[in-house]
């Protein structure tokens, strides 16, 4: 009983670590003013690209850093076409899901040759803390990708509410026109924490195949940088209570794929709803309360 | 001045689609270049591929059914700013309902069983919106995210039932029993898959043309899309011509599942769908929103699509079809980055 709890919990914990660095970056960006629909699939391209790196070099660190760099330059696109130019942000980020989705797949099918599977990142346990029992191997006894990701979301907190910078990111979402009327640059402000989106989705990324599976598959982040936007409103666009809401929705991933290795009868289709029931009910009964930045999806130009 | 604004806006217009064009198609070049092919002639074996023979052309048409639809269920509901991305999940389980109505009606002369299905079908991509559209008129939750939730939902309820309670027991892929002959829609020109579905595709992309232009309910719904207070200030029921989008754009994206299943494959297979709903926005964008902009978006979207396929198949370019979704995302986002940027420079 105790040892189910134990893994139901540790992998909850897993689980919620992409949604969390996602949603991390998504707040930042969403903050600023601009929505990242392309999350998702930035999230698939970057955990292949993370996958191949390190399978070519044997570096997890060049791994993660090439997934990052790719993340902020698929952002980056988003930025030229919405910050810049000014399309449609919903749209353009849809276009950008195909966009991510089809460079990854692409890969995926080209480079066929490579059937990649190797062991994931080793975990590090912390000493005397890791001994505690179910709580133990629950939080201090995971892999770095866990350890930085709450660092992360402390770090994001503090910026966001404590200092200039995270006072111009908020004013830049809340009320662009007086951000630019005290010297502020706005669109700069909103590329920055765009690229920081697609960094963090990276991030979210190769934690997915280097940090977990230690493999790709088509479609891997399957949903879960659409989970991740959904977090972002749940927790208000706060990166504390991100923490939170991504491990509720890890707890939802969790159930689902151990109820599944247990084997409850319940076909494994059917459990693999738990996480978008959860995301509906949340949606349902959270949403209505609350309120985004003002200047969300609306473009800034200067008159 | 009013005619240079006239003139401008047209020039605008038309201008993106060569500009986005060569965009993409540079790209799509310089990447065959890298895998070592022939950009020319691949470009032949995907003209080739969708327009060379009776039965490629007809392979063609049959796509655009589909895309048509999902995309007329993203340009109705975008009139009215209600943005509906879960085509995907409304196609799916429009497919479905058109399985399980179809597959009751063995007996009956089609005259009778077709519309039932259609009506079963249609009901169906309503009743997966029916939950967002409920958020969004009685508590003014933001569509997008219920919508997308459900579209995950629709295919695991779908693969599941697909693999489980439906499952041919003598397939060996996860199908289902072929629906009865009576309920197929009837094929155009002998020996190929070009079924009535495309006319009544065509037909309603000119009917939802007619509504948005002729009509007062159009000249309400493109109110609406202004926001609700203005809708209300012009004495307009915000709600009510909401839950009208709704209905017709869930039942348009469950209708794009039935001609799937009545048209192209009599019976249900997982995966059937290469994410028409998703294409469908894109097609939507790249027809400016337009019924018949819509339309003639749709048949380029689907000379790609089916193109890409046989050049994957073929030997002269033997490019997995991914390339073709990549050079697609491209060139919509080249064409609105035109479009956008033309304009702000007008306006300047």
């Amino acid at each position: 009983m105790i040892e189910t709890l134990t893994l139901i919990l540790s992998s909850s914990v897993i689980l919620a670590i992409p949604i969390l660095f996602s949603t991390l970056g998504e707040i930042y960006d969403q903050r600023a003013g601009v929505i990242n629909l392309g999350l998702d699939a930035t999230m698939s391209l970057s955990a292949f690209v993370a996958l191949m790196v390190c399978f070519s070099n044997g570096s997890y660190l060049m791994g993660t850093l090439t997934a990052i760099s790719v993340g902020g330059l698929v952002a980056l696109i988003h930025g030229f076409a919405c910050v810049t130019i000014g399309i449609n942000q919903i749209i353009s980020g849809l276009l950008l899901m195909t966009l991510a989705n089809g460079i990854a797949d692409f890969l995926n099918t080209y480079l066929s040759g490579y059937r990649v599977f190797f062991a994931p990142l080793k975990p590090i346990n912390i000493p005397g803390l890791s001994q505690i029992p179910v709580l133990g191997p629950v939080l201090f006894q995971q892999n770095i990708f866990v350890y930085l990701a709450f660092l992360f979301a402390i770090v994001f907190g503090f910026v966001l509410y404590k200092t200039t910078w995270g006072l111009k990111i908020r004013g830049a979402g809340e009320n662009p026109e007086a951000c630019d009327a005290a010297g502020i640059n706005v669109n700069r402000i909103r590329y920055l924490c765009l690229i920081l989106s697609g960094v963090m989705a990276g991030f979210g990324g190769a934690f997915l195949s280097l940090g977990y599976l230690g493999l790709y598959g088509s479609g891997i982040a399957a949903g879960r940088g659409w989970i991740a936007i959904i977090v972002v409103i749940l927790s208000g666009w706060s990166p504390y209570r991100a923490i939170l809401g991504s491990l509720i929705f890890g707890l939802g991933y969790s159930l689902a794929a151990n109820l599944i290795g247990i084997g409850i009868g319940v076909p494994s289709y059917i459990l693999q709803m738990l996480p978008y029931i959860i995301a509906l009910i949340v949606i349902i009964f959270m949403f209505k309360r609350t309120k985004g930045p003002s200047a969300l999806t609306i473009r800034y130009r200067r008159k | 001045m009013y005619w240079k604004v006239v003139m401008g806006a047209r020039f605008e217009k038309y201008i993106s689609y060569p500009i986005g064009l060569i965009v993409a198609l540079s790209i799509f070049s310089a990447i065959l270049l890298a895998m070592g092919l022939n950009p020319i002639l691949s470009l032949g074996a995907l003209i080739k591929g969708s327009f060379g023979t009776v039965f490629s052309a007809s392979e063609t048409f049959v796509k655009v059914a589909p895309l048509l639809l999902t995309a007329l269920a993203f340009l109705i509901g975008f009139k009215a700013r209600f943005l509906n991305f879960g085509a995907e999940g409304q196609l799916y389980i429009g497919a479905l309902c058109a399985y399980l109505a179809a597959s009751q009606m063995g007996g009956l002369p089609s005259i009778l069983s077709v519309p039932l299905v259609v009506l079963a079908s249609f009901a169906g991509g309503v009743a997966w919106l029916a939950i967002p559209l409920v958020l969004k008129v009685k508590l003014e939750i933001n569509e997008i995210f219920p919508t997308i939730v459900l579209n995950f939902t629709a295919i695991l309820l779908f693969n599941w039932l697909v693999t489980g309670p439906l499952m041919d027991p003598n397939a060996l892929i996860p199908t289902t029993r072929a629906i009865p002959t009576e309920t197929w829609l009837p094929i155009m020109i002998p020996r190929t898959r070009l079924h009535v579905g495309l006319i009544f595709a065509f037909f309603l992309a000119f009917l939802i043309y007619l509504i948005l232009q002729k009509t007062v309910l159009g000249y309400d719904i493109r109110a609406v899309g202004l926001g609700p207070r203005a809708a209300k200030h012009g004495g307009i029921d915000f709600s009510r011509n909401i839950i009208i989008v709704g209905i017709l754009s869930g039942g348009l994206a469950g209708l794009a599942g039935m001609v799937e299943v009545l048209g192209a494959n009599h019976l249900l297979i997982m995966g059937f769908s290469p994410g028409f709903g998703y294409q469908g926005i894109a097609i939507a964008a790249l027809g400016r929103f337009d019924p018949i902009g819509v339309l003639l978006a749709s048949i380029f979207w689907s000379i790609l699509l089916v193109g890409g396929e046989s050049m994957q198949r073929g030997t002269v370019a033997p490019v997995p079809i991914h390339m073709i979704h990549i050079l697609q995302a491209v060139l919509v986002l080249s064409v609105l980055i035109v479009q956008e940027f033309l304009t702000v420079r007008r306006q300047k």
